[in-house]
């Protein structure tokens, strides 16, 4: 398989863009993406405008030939006079510096002791001044890298920038846009080309989405996190693959996208260098031609940060959710499958502080995974409601034995149909059980092990363990 | 060789080597460097180890437009007197590079020269809160040359004091008929996003498509790029720090409303164009103030202007109010105050005007402005704005006799007065 990713020359690095919560990078304005009233319209225009280098962006021209007008909706809360370019920024917004940071760290990136935030030319209307204000968090070392199981694949910067406004349509020369997602904070993370294999793309994506969801402060939910793939085969340019919907669908798409350029070879045509957009069908179209180098120049409207050693000694570094499932797991000797839900449902702090009170870890565990799901599922109830008092109230019976422990699934189920008497769960007392089934064996000893445990539990009315009622049943006949 | 800002260099410290263009930092503790990726990095230069020349920079040549003249199309003039209109980000100084010529204008604004034709002309290169009054005198005198040859000037000027250099050159160019528009940009012009383009392209369809002749601002009417608005030079205002619609038109209406498409006077009463016979009233370096009244005010405050030759009072309120009376122990202040002003008044103009920008004044109606009329302090009747009364005041007293002053003040001469102020605000 790699070696078929050799012979053909395949490079391939990724760059991942994660939306932050909180507040907007460079305002006060909510990062919520509420969009519910609208209360602004403006009509703009955006001319291209001229980088440091003297030399006009080719992408911006691009789009300046297009002679479009752009429309911005704003929404309560959600915009103010810094996304609609009529105010300078406001100072950074110091949690999202804190965030990009610690994944710098995390990363074991170098961080530059100032930042400098740059404009970097954008003149497609996505962002109502023309540029995307953006600033270098983190470079790459010999120190930085992830291990995959095809290979070392290394990081070569993190960015801190504000996203775009989010299209909302196009009507003939309109284009409309909301300024919701405007100035939201996005960390941007890129890897040097040493992605060897389509699949390992995907790894390296899932590694560092794992990592990002790790720190606090990361916006949840569908569409917060974006993926853009830049591979090149021999003799062919670099591509940047944008808008994957499914990680999962990653390695099929840059195959896909490999055959296409090796097809267009075979024909005779040359690969030119280009914006390449993630169809639902795992294929790609042309977006726009790659953008040149000469985009960014600095933001003079924002001092320099700097970064000193006590910033940086204030960065908590999180652990990471892959650390945190193998050190759950060993601490409260848990099986891995259920480290890795306690910690993905994010029911690991119920689950230490429950385990505090009562120790039990295997059946707290499995109580507020399973067992929830279980009431839910099987018979409709809301148990998502039940709140941390509840178990306290239901574990601490078990601890003090007024409570057998089979029967908790049984206790919270009644718990939610307000039928919850701790009478009904009284604890049977051992030998009375043992004297029961003694005599019912004596009685129906040709009756099977199952038709027995039936006849038992009927009489207990499901208030024993079927595990220790099988014990003692099988012990009293010795088999 | 050493390297020069725009070599492309390798930079090495104790831990890393970066490659990159050697940009201008913001003070000799620190080396800016331009890295392959487009991003700056700063370097704290006393880490730095070696700096290695790669390649030297070559500057571009810029390739501007040849302009030729269209027949037809009105002949304007833009006059510079500084600010970021036109100007471009450059690497050598790291800052931003002044383009003036018609042709570095064109290049970047293309779409004037089917609306114009342009000549362009750098005056002044500076903040416009540094002008005075030898700057309108400059400035006028250059306008009065330029219209002689072509049908209009533009005027570009930083926004800071656009009003108050709108209302000296209508005060100065007695007797103008020919259009003096005067632009500004909110939004640098290094930004997509920049009003510059569409300010100054309105101000040319203006003066290419009317037969407006007088001074006036032209800036945007909102925050959307769709409508500049024509104010009058003597009654506009910037009322806002950074929006693009920052001037407002204060007790009046707007000549005209301009869109790329077209053009919609909005009154009858403007001055057109004519003979132009203009008579140049220029300014005297006089010392004249704005004195602004609030709490807890201090006789100092206005024992500081005895060697003035005018004072413009902006006062609180309906009758330009000032803090004049002894109500109680508190107030004995006040008193002096009073006296103060009543000395004053006799060695100068003082002309009373409001803190609240919109309305008249009138001095009638409570004792305070009754008593500061006792004392012949100018401005009843007046909506003059605190600006234009200041501008206004101080060329009076460049051009007429001392009692002249005291009587024209109050009387309209260049639309700074309204007769009739109709129901528009903040509208």
């Amino acid at each position: 398989m790699k070696d078929d990713y050799d012979k053909i020359n395949f490079l391939c690095g990724i760059e991942i863009h994660q939306e932050l919560s909180g507040k907007k990078l460079f305002c006060s304005c909510s990062a919520d993406l509420k969009e519910e009233k609208k209360d602004l319209e403006i009509k703009r225009e955006i001319r291209s405008s001229v980088g440091e280098s003297g030399e006009a962006d080719v992408a911006s021209l691009y789009e300046q030939k297009k002679n479009l007008k752009f429309v911005y909706y704003g929404y309560e809360d959600e915009h103010c006079l810094i996304e609609c370019d009529e105010q300078p920024p406001d100072p950074i917004n110091q949690d999202a510096l804190k965030t990009a940071l610690e994944i710098a760290t995390i990363l074991k990136l170098k961080i530059p002791d100032e930042l400098i935030v740059m404009r970097k030319v954008i003149s497609d209307g996505s962002v109502v001044s023309g540029f995307q204000r953006s600033l270098l968090v983190g470079l790459g070392n010999e120190e930085s890298f992830i291990d995959t199981s095809q290979g070392r694949v290394r990081i070569k910067d993190i960015y801190l920038e504000e996203d775009a406004a989010k299209i909302i349509k196009k009507e003939r020369d309109n284009v409309y846009f909301s300024l919701s997602r405007a100035g939201i904070p996005l960390i941007e993370i890129g890897t040097q080309p040493d992605i060897k294999t389509p699949e390992q793309a995907k790894e390296v994506a899932s590694y560092l989405g794992m990592l990002l969801r790790s720190v606090p402060g990361i916006r949840r939910g569908i569409g917060t996190i974006r993926q853009d793939v830049n591979m090149s085969i021999l003799n062919g340019a670099r591509i940047e693959l944008k808008g994957f919907q499914d990680l999962r669908n990653m390695p099929y798409v840059i195959e896909n996208e490999i055959k296409r350029q090796l097809e267009m070879m075979n024909q005779g045509n040359k690969i030119k260098e280009e914006v390449r957009k993630v169809n639902a069908d795992c294929s790609t179209s042309f977006l726009r031609p790659m953008p040149g180098a000469s985009r960014l120049y600095p933001e003079t409207d924002i001092p320099n940060i700097k970064i000193d050693k006590e910033l940086l000694n204030g960065i908590k570094k999180t652990e990471l959710i892959d650390e945190k499932i193998v050190r759950i797991g060993k601490q409260y000797n848990l099986n891995n499958e259920i480290a890795r839900v306690l910690v993905k449902e994010n029911k690991l702090e119920l689950f230490e502080e429950l385990h505090k009170q009562f120790g039990m870890p295997e059946l707290i565990a499995r109580t507020i995974l399973l067992t929830v799901k279980d009431l839910k599922n099987r018979l409709g109830l809301p148990s998502d409601k039940l709140t941390k008092k509840d178990f306290e109230e239901i574990f601490n019976y078990v601890k003090k034995g007024m409570l057998d422990k089979g029967l908790v699934s049984k206790a919270l189920e009644d718990r939610l149909q307000g039928k919850f008497s701790l009478a009904k769960y009284k604890v049977v007392d051992e030998k009375e059980l043992e004297f029961f089934i003694k005599n019912l064996v004596k009685e129906k000893g040709n009756l099977s092990d199952g038709a027995l445990m039936g006849i038992i539990m009927q009489e207990y009315k499901g208030m024993v363990d079927g595990k220790r009622v099988m014990e003692i049943l099988k012990k009293i006949r010795g088999t | 060789m050493q390297a020069k800002e725009g070599d492309l260099v390798e930079v090495s410290t104790d831990n890393e080597v970066l490659k990159g263009r050697l940009i201008p930092g913001p003070d000799k503790t620190r080396i800016v460097l331009k890295l392959g990726s487009g991003y700056n990095i700063s370097l704290d230069r006393k880490k730095i180890k070696k700096i290695k020349l790669i390649k030297k920079y070559q500057e571009k040549e810029n390739a501007f437009p040849f302009i030729k003249t269209k027949k037809g199309l009105k002949t304007v003039t833009i006059l510079h007197t500084g600010g970021t209109l036109a100007s471009e980000v450059s690497y050598e100084t790291g800052g931003v590079i002044p383009r003036y010529t018609p042709e570095e204008l064109l290049g970047k604004f293309p779409e004037i020269a089917d609306i114009v034709n342009v000549k362009s002309r750098l005056i002044r290169n500076m903040w416009s809160e540094d002008i005075n009054f030898k700057h309108y005198n400059l400035l006028a005198k250059e306008i009065v040359k330029e219209l002689r040859k072509v049908d209009g000037v533009i005027i570009t000027h930083g926004t800071d004091t656009i009003g108050y250099t709108a209302a000296a050159l209508s005060f100065i160019l007695e007797g103008l008929e020919k259009p003096v528009l005067i632009v500004g940009a909110q939004r640098s012009s290094d930004r997509g996003s920049s009003d510059a383009a569409f300010n100054l392209t309105c101000a040319a369809k203006f003066i290419a498509e009317s037969d407006f002749g007088e001074v006036a601002i032209c800036m945007h009417e909102s925050m959307s790029d769709d409508n500049c608005l024509i104010m009058p030079a003597c009654k506009t205002r910037k009322l806002h720090s950074s929006r693009r619609d920052a001037f407002k038109v204060v007790n009046g209406k707007a000549f005209a409303r301009v869109s790329k498409e077209k053009i919609t006077f909005l009154r009858k009463n403007y001055g057109r164009i004519g003979k132009n016979h203009i008579n140049i009233k220029l300014f005297k370096d006089v010392k004249v103030g704005i004195l602004k009244a609030h709490p807890n005010m201090k006789v100092d405050e206005v024992r500081f202007y005895r060697n003035f030759d005018g004072l413009v009072l902006d006062g609180y309120g309906l009758a330009g109010n000032f803090p004049i009376n002894k109500i109680d122990n508190f107030t004995l202040e006040n008193e002096k105050i009073y006296a103060e002003l009543k000395k004053l008044s006799k060695k100068m103009p003082l002309v009373a005007t409001t803190q609240t920008i919109f309305g008249r004044v009138n001095m009638n109606v409570y004792s305070t402005g009754r008593k500061m009329q006792d004392i012949g302090i100018l401005g009843n009747y007046s909506d003059m704005l605190t600006e234009t009364a200041f501008i206004k005041l101080a060329w009076l007293l460049s051009n007429f006799k001392k009692e002249d002053v005291r009587s024209l003040i109050g009387e309209n001469l260049r639309g700074e007065i309204s007769k009739r102020i109709t129901s528009e605000f903040l509208e």
